[in-house]
């Protein structure tokens, strides 16, 4: 997974791969708190999948202090077998007047990405998003 | 300039519309979309399955679906025609050995009943090399102007120097705003 700049494509943060780890812990992200300044903000997911999968869904969650502030579900369907894939997702922000400040969000938002085949769960990941 | 702005433009009163990107492998399709989003595009590598863009301005999303091109994987194509508003159809101006075969996939897409009455944009893509063709020359030689069940559109483009890209962007979204389909004055 990794953030940029929307408008500028600047990477902002990456995560590298994931490995087996991040089925049972919580990943950590340091994102630069000039984040919060972009007025849009993209996030990728790559991920590569052996086999076919029929009805492959995604539901993406954000957390702050345990409340739901934002929910994006997805729908990919087909996963060809063998293949790499992408999701890149660009996000608005909600205006400078209505921005947290990054002091009151750190360490208290966390990502949640659930991976679904139809209402079967695959994966799930868990971020907790640190700004420095 | 780039998605963002162009999604700002759609006027829709449904939640989501979907674009879907086709062509032949080394077409350039990812290369395009990457160059509207201005992200780095010297390392692309060929796409095995699909890249998505997602966009959200206001309650409206946009959904860009680029599905790779090499012939093992045309098979698949089929499992992402479902509610597509707009198909993108990329073709390397300069690959004339394989002018043909772009020709027949293009065909055959255009007679999928999934995608029947669906605006169709052509990128004749790779302008900036010196061996392609026009995109007039292009449009005789697939015979485009036999489309008639569709509007349709060609554009010159380089994904390289950008060039066209932002001007075939706009032509799919005034189409989406038009709700155009089937039987709709064709635009060449």
């Amino acid at each position: 997974m990794d953030m940029r700049d929307a408008d500028t494509a600047r990477l902002l943060w990456e995560s590298g791969e994931w490995g087996k780890d991040m089925y049972h812990h919580e990943l950590k992200a340091t994102v630069p708190r000039r984040i919060l300044e972009c007025s849009a903000v993209s996030r990728e997911i790559n991920f590569t999948s052996q086999e076919e999968i029929r009805q492959f869904r995604l539901e993406q969650r954000v957390f702050l202090a345990g409340a739901c502030i934002e929910e994006w579900f997805f729908d990919f369907g087909f996963v060809i077998p063998g293949s790499t894939n992408s999701w890149q997702q660009t996000i608005e922000s909600a205006g400078e007047d209505r921005m947290l400040a990054a002091e009151d969000l750190s360490g208290r938002m966390t990502i949640e990405t659930t991976f679904l085949d139809g209402r079967t769960m695959l994966f799930k990941t868990l971020v907790r998003i640190f700004y420095e | 300039m780039g998605l963002l702005t162009l999604l700002r433009k759609l006027k829709r009163s449904d939640q989501e519309a979907r674009i879907l990107v086709l062509g032949l492998d080394n077409a350039g399709k990812t290369t395009i979309l990457k160059k509207l989003s201005e992200e780095d595009i010297t390392h692309i590598m060929p796409t095995q399955g699909f890249n998505i863009k997602s966009l959200m301005h206001e309650d409206f999303k946009l959904n860009v679906w680029d599905i790779g091109g090499q012939k093992s994987i045309r098979p698949y194509w089929r499992n992402y025609f479902d509610q597509t508003d707009a198909l993108i159809y990329v073709i390397d101006s300069a690959d004339r050995r394989r002018m043909d075969e772009t020709g027949v996939e293009l065909g055959q897409l255009l007679e999928e009943e999934k995608l029947a009455g669906i605006p169709v944009l052509i990128f004749a893509n790779k302008q900036d090399l010196l061996s392609a063709l026009s995109s007039d020359e292009i449009s005789q030689g697939l015979n485009l102007h036999t489309i008639r069940d569709r509007t349709w559109f060609i554009q010159a483009a380089s994904a390289k120097t950008g060039e066209g890209l932002q001007e075939g962007m706009e032509w799919v979204v005034s189409q989406i705003n038009d709700g155009a389909g089937g039987g709709a004055e064709s635009k060449n």
